[in-house]
């Protein structure tokens, strides 16, 4: 690697370019930069920052603000934006903290929340709402991954819950592969009026206009953040701990009140955030997408410690920071919102016409760059892709001849970690501050937030399965969002928009670049034919063992936005009544690839992963709409990990319901016992309906050509009872037993 | 004369805007949101000091907040008989000002807790159980990390019967595992002599609206409509 070094004022800086960008960049300049200059170039070609790995990838996402009426803001801003009708609008955003959080979790989860709340703030929007999906290595067993899980949860919800936004939902795996790569996902949801989102676009668009910092000090936390998480974590990284940010969740609370008041004013013109990349992002955004320039005076930042040179000024990514672009004549008013709340501010600058970014240390002249030469796009690096060779052994590897009882096996998935209840979790975030969480956590496949003032009700939801993933990308990533968008339709709500979260390895890896390459194509793909807008994304790379050379499995983490009319169509988990039928939507096939139960049983990764077939999708999600029109569903669960056995079960907990299961009509194939049982096929949910309209339900399948058996009915004994089995003797599975192996998996291991 | 109710706006304060909503949507009186520094107790007829954080809870919950000058308007309204209510961070800071006795310490699972509980009506002669029947069951939400009630007086509170409200199981028995967060003798609730200030740590803004109960219940309200009776009978 090229790591050129530069001095300046006696300081040694090291470049993380290639040669030919350190060439382009002389060019650009005519001359060659000084220290501070080149570590802002520094930054802004970050892998985090510049996106110049994955830039030629994700264009294949369609144009979502060309393409959708309802799309106001998508990819390339801080958080993409739809419009909702009665002149509210929503911003929602994904991103990553890994790297941070592998090595520092507690402050690495929560300053992972100030970011993103940052970003969704800057929109204009209040931010109402938090995900967030979570990857770590297996609990049992292992000590380092229980700190890991234990201190990125405190840092979520000492965070989230100062802020007072609720943490809405999240998912979480546990797998081997993210054993020293865990993966800490932050999303955010805002909610305002259309307006307000106009009123703070992140350019600087008028020259004359002051440029404000408000919120933290700037300090010496952070310096090359983006950077360090552009890089494979090694043995070394511990000593990148400095390159962690400190959050402080107050600060931020003050923060997202003043900015609100202050947007309410009518005098900002112009918002960003400060996060990676810190004051040279922020600024170089603003005049590069209002092709102006500013003269900044690093004098009036208020700093934490002094003697900060100016490298460190421009380059620290302390947390808590805004900027502001404010017409002249509003200035003071701007300022008095920010007196009132008690924050820090400074009027840092001004803009000017001269499309130069000028900063100014004392009477020195630091910085002198075109605005563009940092915000227009790097230049693109070619990565190589490869599908790895291993893939076949693994994809054609048999299921073992059953040896358990099939009852000894729905006990051991329902206690797996994977699958068991995550209320250890969720109960450690408040997730009902804001009274709009009408479905709560553990109630629904997604969050429902209530939208004050509308008859209108949002389902968020995330998630991705990186065992699929890990077979075949493609499909893996396009059935991750078959679970994303049908944890919104279980709940009612009909998919709007979806944000994803690229998690994979080191992209200078061909292997791993296909992996994501691979999984932005299926992503693309299922939403062009689906018609889902794309309305943003984050990239994270890097993310695999130095020691071992293995990358995580691949995490294409996807969220979903949905929206739901009427909160008599909003429809939960739980069965209601003894005696309904249980219904099956969706055909089983044999697709035990990356299953839990091979994972499980077996420890065996291999196998057929599931399909996606986007007809039936595009079928199965219409009939459940026609369903929904008519209110013929009591409850519903997409079926997901475990196989619908364990889904039927999870549905029982709350009302205290059993189930008599007959499976004699699934057999009408050549499955086994165990791919019928345990198959993870996607796209498939178990409904509740009153027996009255079954033949109205089946004459709705059948027109819409949406495979449905019926598989059962809900008796008010705690058991589920299983009859029907090929040359099997029947199940019988004791409610209470169940009950207690899926809430004690977790407090057993953590509680000790 | 319209009753008119502050909420108290402090620095850090989250669960402001929610009880706002209620008083003004649900209850349907007139409510504002009212800075901490720029409280004035002679415009309004009852306060609400409200969730959240006041203050980051830095140094110790509720400490900084109860030194506001809020607190000295509040003290006037008190002392005049006017109600007020802490809710959560509120009842902190009532116990850090000394309005309440005893203390919030952290819980015992040392985690942050949210959920349903249950709590018992102990108390209905308060501004704000007064709609409310002796030994009554309510459904609430928690959410917090220092709600483990403690004082060295308990004796005297039981014997002023200040001690409003216990956490029960859904049959009404106080029992540990009923206890979400470790609470000497499941105390959630208490007042002060007078019965005019009440500090709980359940949120009753969240429990008020049959929508956000996972069991469709509003008991939430009772505390709400129980004060704005106490004021009319005031007047």
């Amino acid at each position: 690697m090229n790591i050129p070094t530069v001095k300046d004022n006696e300081t040694e800086v090291k470049v993380d370019l290639t040669k030919e960008e350190i060439e382009g960049i002389k060019d650009l300049m005519n001359r060659e930069p000084n220290a501070t200059e080149w570590g802002m170039f520094d930054i802004m070609y970050s892998e985090h920052c510049s996106y110049k790995s994955s830039r030629p990838i994700l264009k294949s996402f369609e144009n979502a603000v060309e393409n959708y009426e309802y799309v106001l803001a998508g990819p390339g801003e801080d958080a993409g934006v739809i419009d909702i009708g009665d002149g509210y609008c929503v911003a929602f955003r994904i991103e990553s903290h890994n790297h941070p959080s592998a090595i520092e979790p507690y402050h690495g989860a929560a300053t992972g929340i100030g970011g993103i709340i940052r970003d969704i703030l800057c929109m204009g929007v209040r931010p109402i709402a938090l995900l967030d999906p979570l990857r770590f290595g297996p609990l049992r067993g292992n000590p380092n991954s229980q700190w890991l899980f234990k201190y990125v949860i405190k840092g979520i919800a000492d965070y989230g819950n100062c802020t007072g936004i609720p943490t809405i939902g999240g998912e979480v795996e546990f797998d081997k592969s993210f054993e020293n790569n865990c993966l800490v996902n932050v999303a955010c949801i805002g909610l305002g009026k259309i307006e307000d989102f106009e009123h703070a676009p992140s350019e600087a668009f008028y020259p004359g206009d002051y440029v404000v910092l408000m919120g933290g000090s700037t300090g010496r936390d952070g310096i090359h953040g983006v950077t360090f998480a552009s890089r494979t974590l090694t043995e070394q990284s511990e000593e990148d701990r400095p390159a962690v940010q400190i959050g402080d969740p107050f600060n931020k609370k003050l923060i997202i009140e003043s900015t609100l008041e202050a947007v309410k004013t009518g005098y900002i013109r112009g918002l960003k955030d400060l996060g990676g990349g810190g004051l040279t992002c922020a600024v170089s955004e603003l005049t590069g997408n209002g092709d102006t320039g500013a003269t900044i005076y690093l004098d009036k930042i208020f700093t934490r410690e002094p003697g900060m040179t100016s490298f460190e000024i421009m380059l620290s990514e302390s947390q808590e920071r805004m900027a502001f672009i404010v017409k002249p004549e509003g200035l003071e008013k701007v300022l008095d919102v920010f007196r009132k709340f008690e924050t820090n501010f400074a009027v840092i600058g001004r803009i000017d016409d001269s499309k130069i970014l000028k900063v100014f240390q004392g009477d020195k002249l630091v910085v002198n760059i075109p605005a563009k030469a940092l915000s227009s796009e790097v230049p693109v690096i070619p990565r190589a892709e490869k599908r790895p060779k291993y893939l076949d052994k693994l994809l054609v590897q048999k299921t073992p001849e059953l040896k358990e009882n099939l009852d000894e096996i729905i006990y051991k998935l329902i206690a797996s970690e994977n699958i068991c209840n995550k209320e250890w979790i969720y109960r450690q975030y408040d997730h009902e501050v804001g009274i709009r969480s009408v479905v709560k956590c553990g109630e629904g496949d997604s969050g429902v937030l209530r939208l004050i003032g509308t008859n209108k009700f949002l389902a968020a939801s995330v998630g991705t399965n990186s065992k699929h993933c890990y077979l075949d990308p493609y499909e893996g990533a396009k059935g991750g969002l078959v679970e994303a968008c049908g944890n919104v339709i279980a709940n009612g709500a009909k998919p709007m928009a979806m944000v994803n979260d690229c998690n994979f390895g080191n992209p200078e890896q061909p292997e791993s670049y296909w992996f994501f390459s691979q999984a932005v194509k299926g992503m693309a793909d299922f939403c062009k034919e689906l018609r889902i807008p794309v309305v943003g994304g984050k990239v994270s790379f890097y993310n695999e063992n130095e020691a071992t050379h293995t990358a995580i499995k691949p995490a294409p983490v996807i969220m979903i936005i949905g929206l739901i009319v009427g909160q008599e169509n909003i429809v939960t988990l739980p069965f209601k009544c003894s005696g309904n039928d249980i219904l099956l939507v969706g055909e089983t096939k044999a697709e035990l690839g990356g299953s839990e139960y091979h994972s499980v049983i077996y420890d065996m990764e291999g196998g057929n992963p599931p399909k996606v077939n986007e007809t039936q999708v595009k079928t199965t999600w219409n009939f459940l709409f026609k369903l929904y029109d008519k209110h013929l569903v009591k409850a519903n669960h997409d079926v997901n990990k475990g196989g619908f056995v364990i889904t039927v079960t999870e549905m029982c907990f709350k009302n205290n319901l059993g189930a008599n299961l007959d499976l004699t009509n699934c057999f009408d194939n050549s499955l086994r016992n165990d791919e019928l049982l345990f198959s993870e096929s996607v796209g498939r949910f178990i409904i509740e309906s009153e027996p009255k309209d079954y033949e109205k339900i089946l004459k709705i399948a059948k027109k819409n050509n949406v495979h449905v058996i019926k598989i059962g009915i809900l008796i008010s004994s705690l058991e589920i009872n299983i009859t029907g089995i090929k040359n099997s003797k029947d199940i019988k599975l004791d409610l209470n037993k169940m009950k207690n192996l899926y809430d004690f998996t977790i407090p057993n291991i953590m509680e000790i | 004369m319209p009753i008119k109710i502050a909420v108290v706006q402090f620095p850090g304060s989250n669960c402001d805007l929610d009880a706002v909503h209620v008083l003004n949507e649900v209850i349907g009186v007139e409510c504002s949101l009212v800075w901490h520094n720029n409280f004035k107790e002679a415009e309004f007829d009852g306060v609400i000091l409200p969730g959240g954080f006041s203050f980051g809870d830095y140094l110790r919950a509720g400490i900084i907040a109860a030194h506001s000058p809020a607190i000295e308007q509040a003290r006037i309204m008190l002392k005049d008989g006017r109600p007020l209510i802490g809710i959560c961070n509120g009842f902190q800071i009532l116990t850090e000002a000394q309005f309440l006795p005893g203390a919030l310490l952290q819980n015992e699972s040392l985690k942050f807790i949210c959920k349903w509980v249950n709590i018992k009506v102990e108390n209905n002669k308060t501004a704000f159980t007064n709609r409310m029947k002796l030994n009554d069951i309510l459904d609430i939400p928690i959410a917090h990390g220092e709600g483990r009630y403690f004082t060295d007086n308990l004796k005297e509170l039981e014997e002023n019967d200040q001690i409003v409200f216990r956490y029960t199981n859904q049959k009404g028995e106080i029992t540990k595992e009923a206890n979400p967060n470790g609470s000497m003798n499941n105390i959630a609730g208490v007042c002060n002599l007078e019965q005019n200030c009440l500090g709980l740590m359940p949120h009753p803004e969240r429990a008020s609206e049959e929508i956000l109960s996972p069991n469709g219940t509003f008991y939430g309200k009772l505390f709400f409509q129980s004060m704005i009776d106490f004021i009319q009978k005031r007047l």
